[in-house]
C-alpha cells in the first residue's frame, strides 16, 4: 500500500501543478480516475468514477480567477476511495467533496502567503537578477507539487482502512441517498456555467440542446457540431451586416446584455 | 463577467487595473536609454516564449496575480532585446507590476508586448496596452475555454469513460489540447507579427467571438443537463385498485427529463440568489439522504 500511496501522491503532485501551470488538463477527473485506477489495479472502476466526477466538476473552473473546489484532490481521493472501499462511483462524490473544499481553502492561503515574494522579485529586478526571478517561479511550482503530494498521500495511506470500515458500517439508505445526491450533483456545475452565460439571448440555445438529447437522442458531439454551425452562421451574418447597420445592431445587442 | 459587461463597466475595470498596476510599480524612468529598435525576434524566440507561457501562474499570488510568471515568460526575449543593462532592469520592473490575464490566450498579449519592446516603445505605452487588453482577453478566454471548449471535451470524454472505454480520457486530452496548443502558439506569432494593429482587431471581435462561443456553450449545456443530471421518483399513485408509477406513468408522459431540468433550474435560481456552490452541494446531499429515507427519491 505504501508504494501505491506514493505513486498516487506523485500523480496528484504533477496534476496539482498542471491545474495552474501547463494546463494540459490531465488533472481533470476523467483522466486522473483511470490513472489512479491503473495504480490500484482497477482501471474500469477508475473510468467510471472519473467520468462521474468529471460531470460534477464541469462548472468548477477558475472563472475570473476565483478558486473553485479543488478538482485534483477531489478526483484523486474520490477515485482511490471508491476502488479501495468498493463503493459506488456516486458515493465517491460524497467522499471527494469535503476534501476538495478543504484544499480550496488551503490554496487561497498559499496564494496569499506568496505575495511577499513579489517584493523580493522587485529587489531582484532592480539588480537585473533575471535568474533569481526564474528561480522564484520554479520554487512556486515546487511548493504546489509538495503541497498536493502530502495532501493526497496522508488520507490514502492512513485513511483507506478507516473509510472502508465506515462504508461497511453505514446503513444502506445512507449509501443509496448519497448515490441519489451524486446523480443530482452535475446540476450544480451546469447551473454555475448557466449563471455566468445565460441571458435571454441564449435561452433558445439551451432549449435546443435539451430537446436534442431528450427527444432526438442525439449524442453530445452531434449537438456540439450543430451548435457550431449555428454560431458560424450567426458570426458571418453579423460580419456581413456590420457595414450598413453597425450602429443599429450595437444598440440592439447592448440592450440584451 | 467580463464578456457580458457594458462599455462603461469595462472602462471602469480598466481604470482600476491601471491603478493596481501603478500601485505595484517600481519603474523610475519612462523611456529606454537605447531607443534604436532591436533586431527582430525569430520564430524560435516566439516559440520559446509560448512554451514558457505555460508557467504563467507559477508564482500566482493575490497581490500581483500572475506578474512573476508573466515576467518569466518574457525573460529570454527581453534579454535579447535590451542589450543595455538599465533598460533590461526597467523593463523587468514594469513587467512585475500587477497583471491578471487569461492563462490560455495570454500569448496574444505577450507577442504584442514583445513587438512593442522590440521597437522600444515608451514604458507607459506598453503598460497601457497590457492594462487595456487584460479585460477583453479574459472575457474571450473564459467564454471559449472554461464555458465552451472544456464542457464539450469533458462531456464527450466522460460519456466514453462511463461506458468503460479507455478512449474517454484519450479523446478528451487530444481534443482539448489540439485547440489549446494551436491557439497558444498561433496567437503568440499573430500577436508579435500584427503588433499594435492587432488591438483593433481584438477589440472589434471580442463581443462577436464571445457571443459565438456562448451559443455553442449554452447548447451543449442544455444537452448535458438532459444527459447527465439523474433524478427520478419511485412514488406511485393509488387510484382505487389501479397503481400508476408517477415517474413512468405521469412525468415521462409529460416530458422526459422533467425532474432533472426542474432541479437544474432551481439550483440556477438559488445561485442567482447568492447561494454558493459549496452550500448547494451540501443541500443536495441532504436532499438525497432525506429523499431516500422518506422514500420519495
Amino acid at each position: 500500500m505504501l508504494i501505491e500511496a506514493l505513486l498516487i501522491a506523485l500523480l496528484a503532485g504533477l496534476a496539482g501543478v498542471d491545474l495552474f501551470d501547463g494546463l494540459t488538463h490531465f488533472h481533470r477527473p476523467v483522466v486522473l480516475g483511470p490513472l489512479v485506477g491503473l495504480i490500484l489495479g482497477d482501471v474500469h472502476t477508475g473510468l467510471l468514477v472519473g467520468g462521474t466526477l468529471e460531470l460534477v466538476w464541469m462548472g468548477m473552473v477558475p472563472l475570473a480567477g476565483a478558486q473553485p473546489p479543488n478538482v485534483v484532490i477531489g478526483g484523486v481521493i474520490g477515485t482511490a476511495f471508491a476502488i479501495l472501499t468498493k463503493a459506488e462511483p456516486t458515493v465517491a462524490i460524497g467522499v471527494a467533496v469535503p476534501f476538495s473544499i478543504a484544499v480550496q481553502g488551503c490554496i487561497t492561503i498559499l496564494f496569499t502567503a506568496f505575495s511577499p515574494m513579489m517584493h523580493k522579485c522587485d529587489a531582484m529586478a532592480k539588480k537585473g537578477n533575471w535568474r533569481g526571478i526564474e528561480l522564484v517561479n520554479y520554487f512556486g511550482m515546487a511548493i504546489l507539487f509538495c503541497f498536493y503530494f502530502i495532501v493526497a498521500f496522508l488520507p490514502i495511506y492512513f485513511g483507506a482502512d478507516a473509510a472502508g470500515a465506515v462504508v461497511k458500517a453505514a446503513p444502506q439508505w445512507v449509501l443509496d441517498g448519497l448515490g441519489v445526491a451524486g446523480g443530482m450533483m452535475p446540476a450544480i456545475g451546469f447551473a454555475l456555467l448557466m449563471k455566468i452565460m445565460l441571458n435571454k439571448n441564449y435561452v433558445a440555445y439551451f432549449i435546443l440542446g435539451f430537446v436534442g438529447v431528450t427527444y432526438l437522442k442525439l449524442p453530445i458531439l452531434a449537438i456540439a457540431l450543430g451548435a457550431l454551425a449555428i454560431a458560424m452562421i450567426d458570426f458571418f451574418n453579423s460580419n456581413r451586416a456590420q457595414p450598413q447597420a453597425a450602429a443599429a445592431r450595437n444598440v440592439e445587442v447592448e440592450d440584451g446584455i | 463577467m467580463a464578456f457580458n459587461d457594458s462599455e462603461a463597466a469595462l472602462a471602469a475595470k480598466a481604470e482600476k487595473r491601471m491603478e493596481q498596476a501603478l500601485a505595484t510599480s517600481s519603474v523610475e524612468r519612462d523611456d529606454y536609454v537605447d531607443t534604436t529598435p532591436a533586431e527582430p525576434l525569430t520564430k524560435k524566440d516566439i516559440n520559446r516564449m509560448a512554451w514558457r507561457s505555460l508557467a504563467l501562474q507559477a508564482s500566482f499570488n493575490y497581490e500581483r496575480m500572475q506578474a512573476g510568471g508573466w515576467l518569466y515568460t518574457l525573460i529570454p526575449a527581453l534579454r535579447k532585446i535590451h542589450k543595455n543593462d538599465e533598460d533590461l532592469r526597467n523593463s523587468m520592473k514594469m513587467h512585475l507590476e500587477f497583471i491578471n490575464v487569461h492563462p490560455f490566450d495570454v500569448t496574444f498579449l505577450s507577442g504584442l508586448v514583445l513587438a512593442m519592446e522590440q521597437s522600444k516603445e515608451k514604458i507607459s505605452t506598453i503598460r497601457a496596452v497590457k492594462v487595456a487588453l487584460m479585460g477583453p482577453l479574459g472575457g474571450i478566454g473564459d467564454a471559449m475555454f472554461w464555458l465552451t471548449w472544456l464542457p464539450i471535451c469533458a462531456g464527450i470524454g466522460a460519456a466514453l469513460a462511463l461506458e468503460g472505454s479507455m478512449f474517454g480520457p484519450i479523446v478528451f486530452l487530444l481534443l482539448f489540447n489540439a485547440l489549446h496548443f494551436g491557439l497558444r502558439f498561433g496567437l503568440a506569432h499573430y500577436g508579435y507579427r500584427a503588433g499594435l494593429g492587432a488591438i483593433n482587431v481584438l477589440k472589434n471581435s471580442t463581443k462577436k467571438i464571445s457571443h459565438a462561443a456562448s451559443i455553442v456553450g449554452m447548447t451543449v449545456i442544455g444537452a448535458l443537463v438532459a444527459s447527465y443530471v439523474r433524478l427520478s421518483t419511485p412514488l406511485e399513485i393509488h387510484a382505487g385498485e389501479a397503481k400508476i408509477a408517477l415517474q413512468s406513468g405521469v412525468l415521462d408522459k409529460l416530458m422526459p427529463n422533467l425532474l432533472p431540468l426542474g432541479f437544474t433550474l432551481v439550483v440556477y435560481w438559488l445561485m442567482k440568489k447568492g447561494y454558493s456552490p459549496v452550500k448547494l452541494i451540501g443541500l443536495t446531499v441532504v436532499l438525497g439522504l432525506v429523499g431516500k429515507f422518506m422514500g420519495f427519491l
